[in-house]
């Protein structure tokens, strides 16, 4: 099975263990992985911030790229539902590059779609000695039905205790750009989650979006918690914290 | 346009930061935010009871909405008839200004000094009360939420909960001085009481006022009535009291029988509130007839396009689907962080972020459809299944067509895209970018103050890029 892994622009930059540990998971399942070259990102910043034409050429950029593999795997909730939800929409008029669009929308899985879905393992590479919780990310949950999948994978996980916060699939306030043109207000949110996650007391707070979690770290951080680790679902799974 | 003047959305940024730091607003704020979400789920969850399930019942709602917005002209022309059929006066005011005049026309007509008003959200849009009061004519607000807003001298920072901003020592102390008497220290479990002295106030008013003023959730096509669904019963009064009652609403409220309304019901309430039904729920159809011993004299509908009917046939005709329930903000992180008047006029939240550009004119609120992490909480709760987010991100897009978002922006995001389209530049550019970071960086590995984003490290720390980038790791590994 040919496997292009979309590393993400955010994690190439910031956390590039999140795509190693994706790629040795996916290799893990049994796929022939390829980082496809002159990948670097999809768009999003763009369409959030309303300019059509700039996403679209970002858009086609990204499917030049990433067609012709058995399937696009993404090892972020809200990258993945641009490439499934947005990019159709975006060229639903394009005559030449609809049907592209929808090929490669059809091929695109987050990572944790594709571990729990498409090449079930029956146990992680990992172990975790500790508890961790989950935050669902806006997109992974509302955009792509996101919820079960990173649960189960979790619980393949060796010693790794999964515990619930309140308001789990509550927004953390990260919103991209949103979360520096409104920074107070953006806080005041993070800062509610901050809270939930406080009140389970979990050694890590896991999650599939590296944007939330560089939101939710800092404002821990800025908080005073310097217990609490931050982790991305891959690594937890991938172990060996990365690298 | 009058509704612009009277919109302070533009001020959204410096009122968002009032807002988040007022610690009695947030106070309040964090109170109500677990119970609207919490009884809603509940609502959501005894459908099961009555064999019904969310997302069919939506999906009804939905297509009844859009079947009455499809032929909106026929449906106000068969309501316009129907309802003078019952003894009914049908008015139509093309804005806020129109409304207030025909409000104090009726009132001159009948001798009104006093109006009681149960809550009406388009009276807000019109400015009514200003209007009224310079016109002679005394309006009080009977809704209790309503009422406190009005002893505030402030407006509803909500659409259903109109001071959902106000804690109880606010309210004790407007009581206090309103009703002449010295304050008294106040807990939750005296709110009844409370509630019981502003009765007994209100009920002077409703007895002595010659005009009730209200909204109507819907207009029914078929039988020319209007439906209140309220909790307090001042609706009730309000409507059978006085000699006149005026109903103020958009024109886009109509649904076609009794039996779409009965739909729409299984869903407005328990979006709401949380109720399976509302403590009451009126049809009021035309005027006193003889024999009967309550009922105004006199009934008159004033239909409102305010902006409306421009959404007909545009991208952003969806919106009209929109009961008013408010679940969108009671679902809104960012409502919940802010209240409602940070976002300077009348319908806050993400509806309130779709309306006020296109009621007063999307130059005129830019910030607004920003306003959002896109979360689409809103999307996912709305009992019409309006597409919220997409909306405000069709705003967004109609920003930059029209080249309303600030240079600094237009050019950063060009620059990027420019950039992110050239793979070994962009390589190059994340490998300095790097190191940047982790120039700025602490001994901890943390950035404190990041120059670039200012707004970001304001509140949190930024974690420093790990070293080098996955691009640059992966192309070494591939070489070894």
């Amino acid at each position: 099975m040919r496997l292009a892994l979309y590393v993400t622009c955010l994690v190439d930059l910031m956390r590039p263990s999140v795509g190693f540990a994706a790629l040795r998971l996916l290799e893990a399942a049994g796929g022939e992985v390829f980082v496809p070259e002159g990948q670097t990102c999809c768009g999003q910043p763009a369409w959030n911030a309303g300019n059509r034409a700039l996403a679209v050429d970002l858009a086609k950029k990204a499917i030049g790229e990433l067609e012709g593999y058995d399937y696009v795997v993404i090892p972020s909730g809200s990258c993945a539902d641009q490439i499934r939800n947005v990019y159709p929409q975006l060229l639903a008029d394009d005559a030449d590059w609809a049907p592209r669009a929808t090929a490669l929308a059809a091929r695109a899985r987050e990572l944790t779609e594709f571990l729990a879905e498409v090449r079930p393992l029956a146990q992680m590479p990992a172990e975790f000695a500790g508890s961790v919780t989950y935050h669902d990310s806006c997109k992974g949950l509302r955009g792509l039905g996101i919820k079960q999948q990173p649960r189960d994978l979790l619980m393949k996980v060796r010693g790794l205790d999964l515990q619930e916060m309140p308001d789990c699939e509550e927004c953390c306030g990260f919103g991209g750009a949103f979360s520096v043109k409104y920074g107070e207000v953006s806080t005041q949110i993070v800062d509610r989650k901050c809270a939930s996650i406080a009140t389970v007391g979990a050694d890590a707070v896991v999650g599939g979006d590296l944007g939330c979690l560089m939101n939710i770290e800092g404002r821990l951080r800025r908080r005073g918690d310097e217990k609490t680790r931050v982790l991305h679902i891959a690594e937890v799974l991938a172990g060996g914290d990365g690298a | 346009m009058r509704a612009a003047e009277h919109s302070q959305a533009m001020h959204f940024q410096a009122r968002a930061g009032e807002k988040v730091r007022n610690p009695v607003l947030q106070r309040a704020l964090q109170k109500a935010k677990p119970l609207f979400v919490g009884k809603r789920a509940k609502g959501i969850a005894a459908l099961a009871e009555d064999g019904l399930a969310f997302e069919p019942l939506r999906a009804a709602c939905e297509e009844i909405r859009n079947r009455v917005l499809a032929d909106l002209d026929v449906w106000l022309a068969i309501f316009e008839e129907r309802a003078k059929a019952t003894g009914a006066e049908v008015l139509w005011a093309r804005d806020g200004d129109e409304i207030c005049d025909l409000v104090i026309d009726v009132a001159r007509r009948h001798g009104v000094t006093k109006a009681a008003k149960s809550k009406s959200m388009l009276s807000e849009e019109a400015h009514l009360n200003e209007a009224l009061a310079a016109a002679g004519i005394r309006p009080v607000e009977t809704d209790l939420g309503e009422y406190i807003v009005q002893l505030a001298g402030e407006t509803p920072s909500h659409i259903i909960a109109p001071a959902v901003h106000k804690t109880i020592d606010e309210v004790e102390a407007l009581f206090a001085q309103e009703h002449g008497r010295p304050p008294e220290p106040r807990t939750s479990a005296d709110i009844p009481a409370m509630t019981r002295e502003a009765r007994q106030v209100l009920r002077q008013h409703f007895l002595s006022a010659e005009m009730g003023i209200t909204g109507a959730n819907f207009l029914i096509a078929e039988t020319g009535t209007a439906s209140l669904v309220t909790n307090e019963g001042n609706g009730r009064m309000v409507t059978t009291l006085p000699k006149v009652h005026v109903v103020i609403t958009g024109i886009e409220k109509i649904v076609p029988t009794l039996e779409d309304f009965a739909t729409l019901m299984r869903l407005l309430p328990r979006s709401a509130t949380g109720q399976t039904i509302s403590n009451y729920v009126s049809l009021l159809t035309g005027t006193k007839r003889p024999g009967e011993y309550d009922g105004p004299e006199k009934t008159v509908f004033i239909l409102v396009d305010n902006g409306r009917a421009a959404l007909l046939g545009s991208a952003y005709q969806d919106m009209l689907r929109c009961i008013r329930c408010g679940a969108c903000m009671n679902h809104c992180p960012v409502y919940f962080s802010l209240g409602g008047h940070a976002y300077g006029w009348v319908y806050p939240g993400p509806m309130g972020s779709v309306l006020t550009p296109l009621y007063t004119g999307i130059e005129n609120a830019l910030d607004l459809p920003h306003a959002s992490t896109g979360c689409n909480q809103c999307g996912s709760v709305c009992p019409v299944r309006i597409p919220l987010p997409k909306l405000m991100h069709r705003l967004r897009e109609e920003q930059v067509e029209r080249g309303l978002r600030p240079w600094s922006e237009s050019f950063g995001l060009k620059a990027w895209a420019w950039l992110a389209g050239k793979p070994k530049l962009y390589r190059w550019f994340a490998r300095r970018a790097s190191r940047y970071l982790n120039w700025l960086a602490d001994d901890s590995g943390r950035i404190r103050v990041f120059g670039l984003a200012p707004g970001w490290t304001a509140g949190r720390d930024l974690a420093a890029p790990q070293g080098k980038t996955f691009h640059e790791l992966y192309a070494a590994r591939k070489r070894a």
